[in-house]
């Protein structure tokens, strides 16, 4: 059976074929998948908020998007990837109570969303595929073999898409 | 005020105060559902925000979760957490009708809304009448999803001011055989800014005693 690595929230991981990456149960948060095709090397991070705002406390990078995305490429291209041939994909960011909307704006699962973009974009990373947004969960299981990640929600009674 | 400060004297009391809370909420779901509800003793438990998933059940786990803002004096969230087969179940006793799986046709919804609120209300009318604190349930909202989705909102909202969660539970449950069982779990989850006004509540209570 291939090995499986749980990535928790707040928290990246770097991984190569054939190992399966996995992250449970991403609502408003940002699942973000980072894949060098050539060597099988990829990375997942499950990150809750887009960027500190000023006088935040940021000691822990891997909770916001931007310093996630940022800290898990460099550790790719530390290991082998190359800048180049480096791709992204986004799930997640949802918002699981529509009510929620109508009071804060702009989403939080549409400000992680944007700041993926945005970050990915500054560094000249490919976004492939993304599935956002909405109003459910969702698992992600991302192999290192094929680099396809295969999306689990349940909301709509079970189903399983992979991109 | 931060997580980090509370004392052992400070969980012990929202233990306590959380306890006479959940009792009234009990009697109230009691009355409801028509049978004795139990209640296991409350768990404080300050955490690091990545482990809550795993202390409600599980990130993946399906859960129907109905989630409150508490406002007035303190504010924090209130997370009523219940697995799909019992809020299943629960709907049907309430409406008195065959457990059908369509559970959440739109009077489905608001039948397990209002079980929220009933058990909101009257765990925080309980506790703000100790604490002499005004404290009041927004209009619920519900999920019926995995439960890391279902509650990662909040871990959001909490990420903003650090990486930990205090989380204030119960579990409770009903006295029918297995396979009629209700149960679910309660939360209230305080924000770090609003520790202050319940622990100084709290030193109040202890020096009138």
């Amino acid at each position: 059976m291939t090995a499986r690595e749980r990535v928790g929230i707040s928290e990246f991981k770097i991984a190569s074929a054939p190992v399966e990456l996995v992250t449970y149960g991403l609502g408003s948060c940002l699942g973000i998948t980072v894949f060098d095709p050539e060597i099988g090397l990829g990375g997942l991070a499950h990150t809750l908020l887009p960027k500190p705002r000023a006088g935040m406390d940021d000691s822990r990078k891997s909770k916001f998007v931007d310093s996630s995305i940022r800290l898990m490429v460099a550790e790719l291209v530390e290991n082998g990837a190359s800048m180049k041939r480096l791709q992204a994909k986004l799930f997640g960011g949802a918002n699981m109570f529509e009510a929620l909307q109508e009071w804060s704006g702009e989403s939080i699962g549409q400000r992680n969303i944007s700041c993926a973009r945005e970050t990915l974009e500054e560094m000249g990373i490919e976004v492939l595929a993304e599935d956002v947004g909405g109003n459910f969960g969702r698992t992600l299981i991302f192999s290192l073999e094929s680099g396809k990640v295969t999306v689990k929600s349940v909301r709509e009674g079970q189903k399983e898409t992979e991109y | 005020m931060t997580y980090k400060q509370l004392t052992e004297e400070h969980l012990d009391a929202l233990r306590e105060i959380s306890n006479v809370g959940m009792g009234h909420a009990a009697t109230a779901l009691s009355q409801m559902v028509g049978e004795t509800i139990y209640l296991h003793v409350p768990q404080v438990t300050l955490t690091d925000i990545a482990n809550v998933p795993d202390l409600i059940g599980g990130a993946e786990q399906v859960v129907v979760g109905i989630t409150l803002q508490v406002r007035g004096d303190a504010q924090g969230n209130i997370v009523l957490v219940f697995p799909l087969e019992c809020a299943e179940r629960l709907v049907s006793q309430l409406l008195g009708r065959e457990q059908s799986g369509e559970v959440f046709d739109e009077i489905g919804i608001s039948t397990i809304k209002e079980v929220g609120n009933i058990l909101a209300s009257s765990y925080l009318g309980a506790m703000g009448s100790l604490l002499n604190l005004s404290l009041l349930p927004s209009i619920p909202l519900l999920a019926n999803d995995m439960a890391g989705a279902v509650i990662d909102f909040l871990l959001i909202e909490l990420s903003e001011e650090g990486d930990q969660a205090l989380m204030i539970e119960t579990e409770f449950h009903g006295n029918s055989p297995d396979d009629k069982l209700i149960r679910g779990h309660f939360f209230l989850m305080p924000d770090p800014a609003s520790l202050e006004v319940i622990t100084n509540a709290v030193g109040g209570l202890n020096d009138s005693a």
